[in-house]
């Protein structure tokens, strides 16, 4: 039996004639976990895709133990002992744990105290501490993620993908979910996954292959790799310096109070939260998954209904305000860049100019009762240029961009309306590196021009990065309050756990 | 590799066109100037709805009520009249019905947050309803004498044309002038799009909902009068007919997207000529009723197949962003 369980070589696969990989040889040892790393776009996806039977080869050759085959759905590639794990959960919700796992392999009479019987000696087995009693769509990204793996253990994979498994969960989740990844390793499983997150690519993996633009650059032993030597095979330049790089040298002080929060409630994310921003510097505001950042500045923007308002202050440059929807909000200066930008980001049948133009219309209806063609252009061409939006024409939908590309039409969207105060939520998920550094070079000259801006990130490198002043939110609120200079990242690591 | 692509918008014509060219040709009578007339005429009052619908539908609604927008407020104009009142103050008193109508409909819809099947659903019953048990003697509203010079909404022609069709046509003009070239009309196109992201953008987004369904009510009212001025009464009990799917059909079949966001005037002409010469060709050949509903089904089935064979959403295309 040879080491290598799956192997591909000359892989290549067009969409429309462009190739989205193109000749990738990548082979996987039996037992080992694999990191692919790469920015958006390099082709991580549809290398794993392509293994998974999602998507088929337009030419090259894969191989599972020897055997060249070729799957063309993912229930071929299930049958050769390959599984995926998506980004997106494949669970149904409203079903239990237990009629999940056995999905699709129900008997024709299915009794369900026996499939409840057999997942919980099956979970027992893997040592995952999930009821299967319970319906998948009560549990936590983390119990949900398990359910997804041991869903792949049953159906006997020899090889399960994983794709960006640790995005949604908290850092106490992603710590066992390595400790699971080593126990399928130890099972004989192997692993391969893809991960945004370096770190996490450097301490798991036994071995790391970086893509490009659609080709391998390398695959070598984790052993050999730093994040240095990874960032530079992932952009071919050296950009360790600039990205997250060097510690603030200076913070830069604090202008005048802009916003106040006093108190709000908000059951059962927000309790009890104070803070203030300052115009003129970058306020970045750190905490775990749940801690309640996003929610207290969506009631700040008005993003959040009105009926979870429970109480508290909201103070904008000292005049107490309440914004029920978004609109009062940005005609009082207030720009909030979602989180999400795919649910709540862009139009995404409409141009790129003309998502930006709408950004104007919204705050200026002042003289807009009929749409300017030209505006529309000069302001499409304008902001294309002055944020290096990298597209066909100005006239390209903005769902055709890459990921750090639409990130930069919605952030033109907001900066266009000229607010006074600018609340990024996770301003670089899912995005390129190259665009990490140009959209933190943009918060940087926003904060320099004099607005107050505020960075939501649970990033710690990003918010060491970018803030002057850092606040670490736990369980609802602000719990402690650091200056960039004293800062260090355990400190803020322990206020923002304990 | 480049393939050529025909939208739903160029089928449906090229269908239209071929239909209309077998029914001349093998038709005895459908080409006739009386003929003509009617379809045309027929085909403007459905035309008419479909706009309304269509303002809706692009902004991810869909206004089930219309066709008591259509009855109701033209009942009550020839009621009233027939009453005594001067046909300024009936005109008047159904205007106001009207944007009282659509303002329920739109404040249920965006404020109560009521899917706008359920809300408009249910208004219109309840409108209908109201007109048959208060404010219509018959079911049937005849034409009086106070509606003298009226009936010209409907009748004759200007400049040759019908004028039912020229009010079609003033009432395209000022939907797409109204959806292309204003900010209510972009706004409109950015909620079907996405109403999440236009709310957080700023975008007034619940008084613009409101808007679509006052505008879509005031446009179906229109249709009535042209209606009614056409045939000299208002068979209020059209709203038991199957007008209103007749109008999905129209606004589906022209490529607006039931999605939101997608689509304009054009797609409603283009679906109201096919849908109209369709029609009219299989009253001329004496297809009954169920048989045309059953034709009316397959066609609908049809252009839904066709669009997703033409513009597949796949993975792939779902995910051009992250290859």
């Amino acid at each position: 039996m040879s080491d290598i369980i799956l192997s591909l070589s000359g892989a290549t696969k067009l969409y429309a004639g462009v190739p989205a990989i193109e000749d990738v040889d990548f082979d996987l040892r039996r037992g080992e976990i694999h990191a692919l790393v790469g920015e958006n776009g390099a082709g991580k996806s549809t290398l794993t895709k392509v293994m998974a039977g999602v998507v088929a080869l337009t030419s090259g050759t894969m191989t599972v133990d020897g055997v060249v085959v070729a799957p063309k759905t993912p229930l071929e590639a299930r049958n050769l002992g390959i599984g995926m794990v998506f980004q997106e959960n494949s669970l149904v919700p409203t079903m239990t744990v237990a009629q999940n796992l056995y999905l699709g392999q129900e008997k024709f009479y299915n009794r369900l105290r026996g499939i409840y019987i057999a997942a919980q000696q099956f979970l027992q087995s893997l040592n995952f501490d999930v009821t299967p009693t319970v319906t998948v769509g009560a549990l936590g990204a983390a119990k949900k993620q398990m359910v997804e793996i041991a869903r792949a253990v049953l159906h006997r994979a020899k090889v399960i993908i994983f794709d960006e498994p640790t995005a949604t969960l908290t850092p106490e989740e992603k710590k066992y979910f390595f400790d699971l990844v080593r126990d399928l390793k130890k099972r004989g499983v192997s692993i391969v996954f893809i991960s945004h997150a370096l770190e996490e690519a450097l301490l798991l993996a036994d071995r790391i292959t970086v893509l490009r633009d659609g080709k391998r650059v390398v695959t070598d032993d984790a052993a050999r790799f730093d994040r240095a030597r990874i960032v530079q095979a992932m952009v071919g330049r050296d950009l360790s310096n600039t990205l997250y790089g060097a510690r603030k040298a200076t913070a830069r002080p604090a202008g005048a109070r802009v916003l106040t929060v006093q108190n709000l409630k908000m059951a059962p994310m927000v309790k009890n939260n104070s803070l203030s921003v300052f115009a003129g510097q970058i306020t970045g505001v750190f905490g775990l998954v749940g801690a309640g950042r996003t929610e207290t500045f969506k009631i700040v923007a008005g993003v959040l209904k009105r009926d979870f308002f429970h109480g508290g202050e909201i103070l904008l440059h000292d005049k107490p305000v309440r914004f029920r929807v978004p609109a009062p909000a940005v005609k009082a200066g207030v720009a909030y860049v979602t989180e999400d930008r795919k649910v709540e980001g862009f139009f995404e049948t409409a141009s790129i100019a003309r998502n930006i133009y709408l950004g104007l219309l919204a705050k200026f209806p002042k003289g807009r009762w009929l749409l300017s063609k030209r505006e529309t252009n000069t302001v499409g061409t304008g902001w294309i240029e002055r944020l290096k939006v990298r597209a066909i024409s100005d006239e390209a939908k903005v769902v055709e961009l890459s990921g750090g590309n639409q990130q930069k039409v919605v952030i033109a969207k907001s900066l266009i309306q000229q607010p006074e105060l600018i609340i990024f939520d996770e301003p670089t998920r899912g995005v390129d590196v190259g665009a990490i550094v140009e959209i933190h070079e943009l918060i940087n000259r926003l904060a320099d021009e004099g607005k107050a801006v505020v960075v939501i990130s649970s990033y710690l490198p990003e918010i060491m990065a970018l803030s002057d002043r850092i606040l670490v939110s736990r369980q609802g609120k602000v719990v402690e309050e650091f200056s960039a200079l004293e800062a260090t990242e355990e400190k803020i690591m322990y206020a923002a756990i304990h | 590799m480049k393939r050529v692509r025909f939208s739903q918008q160029e089928i449906v014509f090229a269908v239209f066109a071929l239909l209309f060219a077998v029914f001349s040709i093998f038709l005895p009578g459908f080409l006739s100037p009386d003929n003509m007339l009617t379809l045309l005429q027929n085909v403007a009052v459905l035309g008419i709805l479909g706009l309304a619908m269509a303002i809706v539908v692009i902004g991810r609604g869909i206004d089930i009520s219309l066709i008591a927008a259509l009855a109701v407020p033209s009942g009550l104009v020839l009621q009233m009249v027939q009453n005594g009142h001067s046909l300024t103050a009936a005109l008047a008193a159904a205007v106001l019905f009207t944007i009282c109508f659509g303002l329920v409909n739109g404040w249920l819809i965006a404020y109560a947050e009521v899917p706008s099947l359920f809300a408009t659903l249910a208004t219109g019953i309840f409108v209908a309803g109201l007109g048959q048990a208060a404010l219509f003697q018959l079911d049937v509203v005849q034409w009086s004498d106070g509606m003298a010079g009226f009936e010209r909404l409907g009748q004759g022609t200007i400049f040759g044309v019908p004028t039912s069709i020229v009010m079609f046509a003033v009432a395209c003009v000022v939907v797409a002038l109204l959806l292309r070239q204003t900010r209510w009309g972009a706004y409109i196109y950015a909620i079907g799009d996405n109403p999440y992201a236009a709310r957080v953008t700023g975008i007034p987004s619940r008084p613009i909902v409101v808007l679509q369904y006052v505008l879509a009510s005031l446009i179906g009212c229109f249709a009535g009068l042209v209606m009614a001025a056409s045939v000299n009464s208002m068979p209020t009990r059209i709203f038991n007919s199957t007008l209103i799917y007749d109008v999905i059909l129209v606004v589906v079949l022209g490529g607006i997207g039931l999605s939101g966001g997608r689509g304009g005037v054009v797609n409603v002409v283009i679906g109201t000529l096919l849908i109209g010469t369709m029609l009219n060709g299989m009253t001329i050949l004496d297809v009954p009723y169920a048989g045309q509903n059953l034709i009316k089904g397959v066609v609908l089935l049809a252009a839904v197949i066709t669009d997703s064979f033409l513009n597949p959403r796949n993975e792939e295309t779902a995910q051009q962003g992250d290859i």
